[in-house]
């Protein structure tokens, strides 16, 4: 090894094997090895999960004994774990920007195979090594932030996101675009699996928002506008109220997107739906339930006796390309809808346990009864008798009006239970299990800056480390507008929501990274090409100093101001100014280290 | 230099913007699409941070191409975008008169989830990287 450069920082690099996830692609031992020849790095290291404890540790530990000054971890995208890194760095009593982050998973082992992506994973490294020999301590900026929050959408994730946050103290407007708070709940009879009715579930809620001071309710608006950053947003709202419009203005430091979803609506003629009022929706069967007043021991449907209900399940869920129709928009819905299956059985037990003479066929692909107390539900719909049959994707049940029956309908299906034997089955009822699909709301998402996901639903930062989250700063989610989800689980992603909220604007100041511009005095000439090339006004300033005795102009920040963006460092003829944290000089020693293949920088 | 790893030929430099074309490339990773190796995305706030000498030090030092990866009009710093276009105007004209082919450098606006787009943008300036070679200053 070469000596090195004592005047130099000491950096550490800490390259992960992600499980696999990097390690079954780049090979992260010779990493290790060329990364031990770079300038500057003192020391290099492995680990399976670096993120977890013991990685952590790793980094800890080399920097509490002074072996590291520098710390440079290679691992997934840095939206992931960078600020994992930096508050290990933060424990280990350092400053955590001192940290550079080398993104080798998503931009190298994902994209890249064998030894062109370990070749490339040592660049990124040597990339990364090369702006932290540059990095400086820095301290976080201060942005004084409003108690106050927006959640967006008045269904149960909406409202329980709102109680959980008025009950930390912190105010709340709740604006929801009908003029009924519930959403689907509203349309929601006895709740698999416990069987609470879900008008009682609402009214408890609702009690509790409609008395809670901290919570203003908006019903019938419109959200126009949508400006402002973390902690200082401005929400411009148009009111509906007795034939006129009213505007309203809210000024809120978090957003929460709760925006819900709605039912799959079959498409005329899919299984007869739109053609026979006899083939229904499950959403139009918790309807029939829910106001049934039939006595006798069989389901009677506006005064018909129902002997035989065939349930088609997967209806509008799984789509799969060239079997299923797309919509006009040539989308098809891939995703699983997760709650019908135990919504469907629920139904049944109902069915079943009130009118044991209806008899009850269920077709479905796969029965996915995911969570707790839900398989029950199917062992007690075995036990009620309901039949059931299975059907694969490319041979769905075929629903058929016949003549010569007394059943007005028979459901022809290829049964995979009994070796795909053919079976018609006579029904006077037909429902279908049409899932959930996400709500329109992609006014709201472009105006917001918000990711929406391939199957249209929003997309949060990670599924499982920032299920709340949206990549903008105090933005969050909950509920169905993310993904399928039961009343149970909408209330987690709420409280959740809740929490993440109310912990960021808890204090009444956010603390942001220090990313912004410095002026080093000792080259600004004050020639002033920095402040005209500023984009936020008031940002960059001359002033009058004095040095030497002689009254001269310099360049001076005003840090909570600044944007940031490095508008000033471009221009300035000294290259007296830049971006802390993201400075050109460390940018040109980043590409040297790339054009010299990550060596001999 | 390592024995282990080869020299790389005609590099690309991408200056991915943090809030848009960063996460669009992760967005890349996350659906496992292989583009060329020989991408190189650095993480910027807002390429406006870049002067002209920037880029011709890159090609200078060896880059065969450079893409901006910007937010385009969605620029969160207001007015930066164009402030950038305008300078890479400059950079144009420069590149011009020492007989520079134009292509080497690209602007572009990619999202956080367009993948099609950047591996579009990706794809043809490798192409022409491979065609070019690396740069070569005749004035």
């Amino acid at each position: 090894m070469t000596e090195k450069n004592t005047d130099n920082k000491k950096v550490g690099v800490y390259i992960c094997y992600c499980g696999g996830n990097i390690s079954d692609h780049v090979d992260v031992e010779e990493v290790k090895k060329r990364a031990e020849k770079m300038p500057n790095v003192v020391v290099a290291r492995t680990n399976m999960f670096m993120c977890s404890d013991p990685g952590q540790e790793l980094i800890i530990n080399d920097l509490k004994s002074g072996k590291i000054d520098r710390v440079v971890v290679a691992s997934c995208a840095p939206s992931l774990h960078e600020a994992t890194f930096r508050d290990a760095i933060k424990r280990a009593g350092s400053n955590p920007f001192i940290y550079e982050h080398a993104n080798i998973r998503e931009q190298v082992s994902w994209v890249h195979h064998g030894e062109p992506a370990t070749d490339k994973a040592t660049i990124l490294i040597a990339s990364a090594a090369a702006k932290a020999n540059l990095l400086t301590p820095l301290d976080p900026i201060r942005v004084e932030a409003k108690k106050h929050t927006t959640v967006i959408g008045g269904g149960i994730a909406g409202i329980k996101t709102a109680i959980d946050i008025a009950q930390t103290g912190i105010n709340v407007a709740l604006i929801e675009k009908s003029s009924l708070l519930g959403g689907q709940l509203n349309n929601l009879d006895k709740l698999a699996p416990s069987g609470e009715k879900a008008s009682e579930v609402l009214q408890e809620l609702l009690d509790q928002i409609l008395t809670h001071k901290s919570i203003t309710i908006h019903t019938d608006c419109e959200i126009e506008a949508v400006q402002g950053y973390v902690g200082n947003f401005s929400l411009s709202i148009s009111k509906k109220s007795d034939n006129k419009i009213e505007k309203l203005n809210i000024e809120t430091g978090a957003i929460v997107m709760a925006t819900g979803a709605i039912p799959y609506i079959p498409f005329d003629g899919e299984f007869g739906f739109g053609q026979h009022e006899q083939v229904i929706t499950l959403q139009n069967l918790i309807q029939i339930l829910k106001n049934n007043k039939s006595t006798g021991s069989i389901l009677e449907v506006n005064g018909k006796r129902i002997r035989n209900i065939v349930m088609i399940h997967c209806v509008g869920s799984r789509q799969i390309p060239g079997i299923h129709q797309p919509k006009e928009d040539g989308k098809l819905n891939e995703y699983c809808s997760r709650t019908c299956c135990a919504a469907m059985l629920n139904a049944s037990n109902q069915i079943k346990e009130n009118f044991p003479a209806t008899r009850i066929y269920e077709m479905y692909r796969d029965i996915r009864t995911y969570g707790r107390g839900q398989e029950e539900l199917y062992t007690q719909a075995s036990a009620n008798k309901v039949v059931f049959m299975r059907y694969e994707a490319n041979a769905q049940p075929e629903v058929s009006l016949t003549r010569d029956s007394d059943y007005p309908f028979q459901v022809k299906v290829k049964d995979s239970l009994t070796f795909n034997e053919e079976m018609d089955v006579p029904a006077d009822l037909v429902v279908l299990a049409t899932g959930i699909e996400p709500d329109d709301v992609s006014g709201l998402a472009s105006m917001m800056k918000l990711p929406i996901g391939t199957d249209k639903f929003l997309l949060e930062v990670h599924p499982k480390l920032r299920p709340v989250e949206f990549p903008i700063t105090g933005i969050f989610l909950a509920g169905t507008c993310q993904a399928p989800m039961d009343v149970g689980e909408a209330c987690n992603a709420a409280g959740a929501a809740a929490v993440k909220a109310s912990a960021l604007l808890r204090k009444g100041f956010i603390e942001l990274d220090p990313f912004v511009a410095e002026v080093n005095p000792n080259k600004c000439q004050g020639h002033g090409a920095c402040i005209e090339a500023c984009l936020k006004e008031g940002a960059l300033t001359l002033v009058e100093v004095d040095i030497d005795g002689k009254t001269v102009k310099r360049a001076q920040v005003t840090a909570a101001m600044c944007l940031g963006c490095g508008a000033c460092a471009a221009v300035c003829p000294e290259k007296a100014i830049d971006i802390n944290g993201w400075a050109l000089k460390q940018y040109e020693d980043m590409v040297d280290a790339i054009v010299s293949d990550g060596f001999a920088v | 230099m390592s024995p282990q790893a080869k020299k790389q030929e005609n590099k690309i430099l991408i200056l991915a913007t943090e809030t848009c074309a960063y996460p669009g490339a992760d967005s890349v990773g996350q659906a496992h699409s292989t583009y060329p190796a020989n991408t190189y995305i650095l993480r910027v706030r807002a390429p406006v941070l870049f002067p002209e000498s920037f880029y011709f030090d890159c090609f200078k030092k060896g880059i065969s191409g450079i893409i901006v990866m910007s937010c385009g009009e969605e620029c969160p710093y207001e007015g930066a975008f164009t402030a950038m276009a305008k300078r890479l105007d400059g950079v144009y004209k420069k590149m011009k008169a020492m007989e520079l082919d134009l292509k080497r450098l690209r602007l572009t606006a990619i999202c956080t989830v367009c993948n099609r787009s950047f591996l579009n943008e990706v794809n043809q300036m490798d192409k022409l990287v491979r065609e070019l070679g690396p740069p070569i200053f005749k004035k």
